[in-house]
């Protein structure tokens, strides 16, 4: 009797063991995205390699790195530290030229008068072209300068140098920069704890810029209240993370990247007063959600914006990257690091080019550029479309990616507004509770709950007579037999 | 089966007058546990009904990875841990109360809980996000009645002051951390000694 006991007993907790093969799920390289539980899931590749940008298409000029990418209008910069150059491509992929030392007006090298060199780029990292002051910005990261030439004839115009006026400790080496259209400059400096640095159309100072908030150590805080000043000093400082690249969408704002492990946050998008205003209705944007040790996390080298709110961001970690709609909220991920066509070893930039995307590989040389597929088109077309406003052929296009790519969870979402607007309760509720949207499931719910009332109303009528006239009764004959 | 249907009847005697109820069951009333083990198992299945069908605006959990068994277990959990330290606490604190009283309490004082909550589950489907602040006072209602049950029924079986009871109910806190914390001691250890003993067998045998 026992035994059969402990049998029945263990046979109960063999029940609770979980199933295995939980953590495969997670193995997956690429073309993946993640669930409502951060499970991560199969998903279609929104983008696909096309083609590739390489020495092959330059001559005899070699391109040995590729550090940023900036897309104009008509023309797409590619820099090459290691080279020293800035190479210009037009938008059919056709190399323009190369540029390394910088012309005059009269067609001539500029000449330093001080030192009586001519002035060459060192160690460039980061290019800027403004379509609407038509001035071409270069960082010229080893010469610790800003050289901007014009737009249209690459003719030199100005130098800025470290603004006379600038508070803070970090040497001035400009790595990335972007200019909005009133000509201010904003420089990311690496390693610098400062933010990110603002300078005026002249060249003075203007500010630093961006909060980046450190983590802090429930430890640690502790320690810091209770030590005295003396300790205190002694303690080693918490710097602010350093921002590593800068972006900036159509409207004027500000989006930056970390990959600090200590930063709180990730990815910005900065207000007029420099405070984070990403919006992240999904999971955090930190880009994959699970890895294996403190070092496998996602470190985010750039970020590309279009003009309708979803961005992409490159991932080092894993050569990944990452699309995220405007409400933060994961639409797909794709590439990886290895040695296929497309594949990268060390990213460093991403750029729109129109609906494709340029990324950028330091260690071959190259920018691949890559495609939307069937399914990264339709996706693409509904965020468009529904940022808009455009709710029909949003919900059309969401309708799309469904049937291509089920595990799309956005997608429901998007259907079922689309069916809410339309007054289509039962269809909104069906497509919110596959999308997950408690929030919008709730707002069908409320809708189709206040219909449902309406039209059964006699039965609760009825049942309200009933149960009155139940009590009434019961009252009646307890009176009776109690006198 | 009469006496179970007597017992039934006063349990709901019991839930309105605890005082008189859970004294009349410690010393008065023929002993019988068929009821509190059948408010326990119902209890584990509420856990099990709660995860699965609680409204879709409420309920966050993956339904794909629902283990019953697993859920059963874990609801009961709780009360079965404090039913040992309870029980160990009161026997140095002078309490008159054994096992078997604290377990009628514990499950006696569960079922108006257990009445809101499964009440409660049902609201859940008719609601919206706006509501749910009203469907977790309803709830609450249930949860403060178990708790004043469970008060005064240990104050009865164990013939305590109230102070005193407080007492114990927090001490009986404190074991059962430490009741966990030694188990899960055990068991890694546990299992650390077994996974040396099976190092050494490959070890031996591939030798």
């Amino acid at each position: 009797m026992r035994d059969k006991w402990a049998a029945v007993i263990a046979f109960i907790l063999c029940l609770t063991l979980q199933p295995a093969g939980a953590y495969a799920a997670n193995t997956f390289e690429s073309n993946y995205t993640y669930d409502y539980w951060a499970d991560a899931v199969r998903s279609l590749p929104a983008f696909e390699w096309v083609t590739t940008l390489d020495s092959g298409k330059m001559g005899k000029i070699k391109m040995e790195s590729v550090d940023d990418v900036y897309v104009s209008k008509d023309r797409i910069f590619l820099v090459d530290s290691v080279e020293s150059r800035v190479n210009v491509f037009d938008s059919d992929l056709r190399f323009l030229l190369s540029i390394k030392l910088v012309k005059n007006e009269h067609g001539k090298f500029v000449v330093d008068p001080e030192t009586n060199k001519q002035l060459m780029l060192n160690q460039p990292e980061g290019v800027f072209y403004s379509d609407a002051l038509e001035e071409l910005y270069i960082a010229d990261t080893g010469a610790e300068r800003i050289i901007v030439l014009d737009g249209k004839t690459y003719v030199y115009k100005r130098t800025i140098e470290k603004p006379e006026n600038m508070p803070g400790v970090t040497p001035f080496k400009p790595s990335k920069l972007v200019v909005n259209k009133e000509g201010k400059i904003s420089v990311v400096v690496q390693g610098s704890y400062e933010g990110i640095v603002e300078i005026n159309r002249d060249g003075s100072f203007f500010r630093y810029f961006g909060l980046n908030k450190p983590r802090v150590n429930v430890a640690d805080y502790f320690w810091k209240s209770i030590a005295t000043n003396q300790q205190k000093e002694k303690m080693k400082k918490i710097f602010a993370p350093s921002f590593n690249n800068v972006s900036i969408d159509s409207e004027g704002l500000i989006y930056a990247t970390t990959f600090d492990s200590s930063a709180k946050d990730r990815v910005f998008r900065f207000n007029a007063k420099g405070e984070n205003v990403l919006i992240t209705y999904g999971w955090p944007v930190i880009g994959d959600l699970h890895y294996m040790s403190e070092q496998d996390y996602s470190r985010f080298v750039d970020i590309a914006v279009t003009d309708y709110g979803v961005y992409a961001l490159l991932d080092k970690t894993r050569g990944r990257v990452f699309l995220y709609n405007f409400e933060g909220e994961i639409m797909n991920i794709f590439n990886s690091s290895g040695n296929l066509k497309g594949n990268v070893r060390n990213p460093t930039a991403i750029a729109w080019f129109g609906d494709k995307l340029i990324v950028a590989d330091k260690q071959f040389g190259v920018a691949h550029i890559f495609q939307p597929t069937e399914f990264g088109q339709a996706a693409l077309e509904a965020e468009k479309q529904y940022l808009n406003g455009n709710w029909e052929s949003a919900g059309k296009a969401y309708q799309d990616t469904l049937a291509q790519n089920a595990n799309y969870e956005i997608a429901y979402t998007g259907v079922g507004r689309n069916y809410l607007m339309q007054d289509l309760y039962e269809e909104a509720l069906y497509y919110f509770k596959l999308g997950n949207s408690r929030h919008y499931y709730s707002k069908a719910f409320a809708e189709y709950r206040n219909l449902f009332i309406q039209q059964h109303f006699i039965w609760f009528v009825v049942s309200f007579v009933l149960l009155a006239g139940a009590l009434l009764y019961s009252e009646y004959r307890y009176n009776r037999k109690h006198g | 089966m009469s006496g179970m249907m007597a017992d039934g009847k006063y349990m709901f005697y019991v839930l309105f007058h605890p005082f008189e109820g859970f004294y009349d069951l410690k010393f008065a009333r023929k002993r019988n546990y068929t009821i509190p083990t059948v408010i326990m198992l119902i209890c584990g299945v509420a856990g099990i009904l709660g995860y699965q069908y609680t409204g879709f605006i409420l309920n966050r959990n993956p339904l794909f990875a629902m283990n019953s068994i697993t859920l059963f277990l874990t609801t009961l959990f709780p009360y079965l841990l404090f039913l040992i330290s309870n029980w160990s606490i009161t026997t140095l604190f002078d309490g008159n109360g054994t096992m078997g009283d604290i377990y009628i309490v514990i499950s006696y004082s569960l079922v108006p809980k257990l009445i809101f909550d499964l009440a409660g589950m049902i609201f859940s489907n008719m609601i919206i996000q706006e509501e749910t602040a009203l469907l977790h006072a309803f709830e609450a209602i249930g949860t403060v009645w178990f708790c004043f049950l469970l008060f005064c029924g240990l104050c009865v079986v164990h013939e305590y002051k109230p102070l005193t009871n407080v007492v114990t109910l927090v001490v009986s806190f404190c074991s059962a951390v430490i009741i966990v914390f030694l188990s899960m001691l055990y068991f890694t250890l546990l299992g650390k000694v077994f996974g040396f003993i099976h190092t050494v067998f490959i070890e031996l045998t591939k030798r």
